[in-house]
């Protein structure tokens, strides 16, 4: 459905992307990850046709996305990570002159993903919230119900409520047999929804994986508090389990698919209480970039 | 050409042209109210303007107030008109093209079945329709005003008045070109404001220095604008031929060049 092969650019500064090749099956949800400034957007907006890959290329069923354009966007729907409207337009027209341009005459999808969003289509442009925004932008890139979708880190702005919907709906489309592509920053939004994931970081693919392999990379941080110090200090001082630090009755534990010896010792002592950390990608695969690093 | 993206961009904008145009027609009706007052006194004025030093009579285009057209050309056609679609050359051509692309919205036009060439192509053509609309309502308000407040008492040659306003219409067809070329090219919005707003306002300057002072009236064959001499229209037999086609040329060039470029050029969207 969707093949990138061997793209690259370089900007002035040195950045850009280098040799990024992946394939997006149809039907599949494939996830785009890595951390801001990887190249994330600039793969996307090759993918899109917005920029001239300085080598390598992008098809979408088999049409160059670069050379293509005026076709192949047909069977595309496109959600852009800065979200910003022509001016002076209302949602509801701005969704009409959407589907006007993609040439579209049937409203009822439209209507239907409105109603699950649950906002006025009718509000002034200027007046919305980001989060308002992102759910117009969302109509737009589903409601003429294209083979592959591409979204770019879709559910910022969005509150927990609506990030649920937004994820339902992605779901249901692909069961429909809609292909995503769905670039983020924050794993777990990825882990939800895809079957797999490539992993950029500074422009180059350090990883493709199936998304139940990646969760078994993934790196978890978990503060357990014990009754006493006693239970903290044995439990520190437990085999296998890779302890980050200790501040009183509180230990820092890092997990990494090993939950079962995580759990078993922990059931040894009295706990309190338990947090996990949200991080960011770089500390969720940590060992794996430093292996590759390392590898390098 | 993409029809319901003209049509779009049009209603969007039409506040703004519409802001133009009736702002120059009622600007050419008050013209035209004033004209009787001062046709009776012309000879005076005609005086008056004589003792200025030369350059400012020609710079302005004072070029007598004997005929209804030749003080309008004085008094609006000189400077006021041209001040004010210079503005709104640099101000559309940077909404239609840089704003887009600068805030993002371009990649919603472009994620659409269309290509990027009819994308330019249609915002070219709806510049080209702003300025077209300024100027039919300008030429109407004018013949509005000869009718109105004027009647047969006083000259008034059809002719040269709407020679005039073609003339103006391809002026800044040409202008336009070269500031959608600039926009079209531009990444940022303020920039590409500020560097089609520096080209046109040099060119009008220049023109206008040259204009005050013959030692450098060389200065003036680098700008479009002294193809453009209202003094002369009025005045009766000035050959167009040379700046029509200069001006039409210039105007297809940039405008061709943008829709071009703009297909090959890397979007920041």
């Amino acid at each position: 459905m969707l093949n990138v092969d061997h793209l690259t650019k370089k900007f002035p500064n040195g950045r850009g992307i280098f040799d990024v090749s992946f394939a997006v099956n149809r039907g599949e949800v494939f996830g785009f990850l890595g951390p801001n400034g990887a190249g994330k957007s600039t793969t996307i907006r090759h993918i899109m046709g917005f920029m001239k890959p300085e080598a390598g290329f992008v098809t979408v069923n088999g049409m160059d996305t670069w050379k293509e354009q005026g076709k192949v966007q047909a069977c595309i729907g496109y959600l852009p990570g800065e979200i910003s409207f022509i001016e002076g337009m209302t949602g509801r027209t701005f969704l009409d002159f959407m589907a006007d341009m993609q040439g579209v005459k049937d409203r009822t999808a439209r209507a239907r993903l409105i109603d699950r969003l649950q906002f006025d289509v009718n509000t002034p442009i200027r007046k919305m919230s980001k989060g308002m925004k992102q759910k117009v932008g969302i109509v737009a890139a589903f409601m003429h119900g294209p083979e592959l979708i591409i979204l770019d880190e879709p559910t910022s702005g969005l509150d927990p409520l609506m990030q649920k919907v937004f994820i339902e709906l992605v779901l249901e489309e692909k069961a429909r047999g809609t292909t995503f592509l769905m670039s983020s920053h924050s794993f777990p939004e990825i882990e939800r929804t895809c079957d797999r994931a490539a992993i950029i970081k500074d422009g180059v693919i350090v990883a493709v994986k199936d998304i139940h392999e990646l969760q078994s990379m993934q790196r978890k941080l978990f503060e357990v508090t014990f009754r006493d110090q006693a239970d903290a200090e044995a439990f520190r001082a437990s085999a296998g389990l890779q302890v980050d630090s200790q501040d009183g009755v509180r230990v820092r534990v890092a997990v990494q698919g090993n939950y079962d010896k995580f759990a078993a010792e922990m059931a040894k002592y009295r706990v309190r209480n338990i947090d996990v950390f949200t991080q960011n990608l770089e500390d969720i695969f940590m060992n794996y970039y430093d292996r590759k690093e390392a590898a390098q | 050409m993409n029809a319901v993206l003209y049509k779009q961009m049009v209603k969007v904008n039409l506040q703004g042209f519409m802001n133009f145009a009736i702002g120059s027609a009622f600007y050419m009706l008050l013209m035209f109210w004033l004209y009787p007052g001062i046709a009776q006194n012309a000879g005076a004025i005609d005086q008056l303007v004589a003792s200025m030093p030369e350059g400012v009579g020609r710079a302005f285009g004072l070029s007598g107030f004997g005929s209804a057209e030749a003080f309008i050309s004085g008094e609006y056609y000189g400077l006021i008109l041209l001040l004010i679609l210079a503005v709104m050359c640099v101000q559309l051509s940077t909404q239609l093209m840089a704003k887009l692309v600068d805030q993002g919205s371009m990649a919603y036009l472009l994620s659409t079945p269309t290509t990027r060439g009819k994308v330019a192509f249609t915002q070219a053509a709806v510049m080209t329709t702003g300025l077209l609309l300024i100027m039919v309502l300008t030429t109407i308000a004018g013949f509005i005003g000869k009718a109105w407040f004027l009647g047969d008492e006083f000259e008034f040659h059809v002719g040269r008045f709407v020679q005039m306003n073609v003339m103006v219409f391809l002026l800044f067809f040409a202008v336009g070109g070269i500031s959608f070329l600039v926009s079209t090219l531009a990444n940022d919005e303020k920039k590409a404001r500020g560097i089609s707003g520096l080209i046109v306002f040099l060119f009008f300057s220049m023109d206008l220095l040259g204009k005050f002072s013959e030692q450098i009236d060389w200065i003036r064959r680098a700008t479009l604008f002294s193809l453009y001499d209202p003094g002369k229209i009025v005045a009766g037999g000035a050959d167009l031929t040379w700046p029509v086609i200069v001006l039409a040329t210039v105007g297809l060039v940039t405008y061709g060049l943008s829709v071009a470029l703009f297909r090959r050029r890397d979007l920041p969207l």
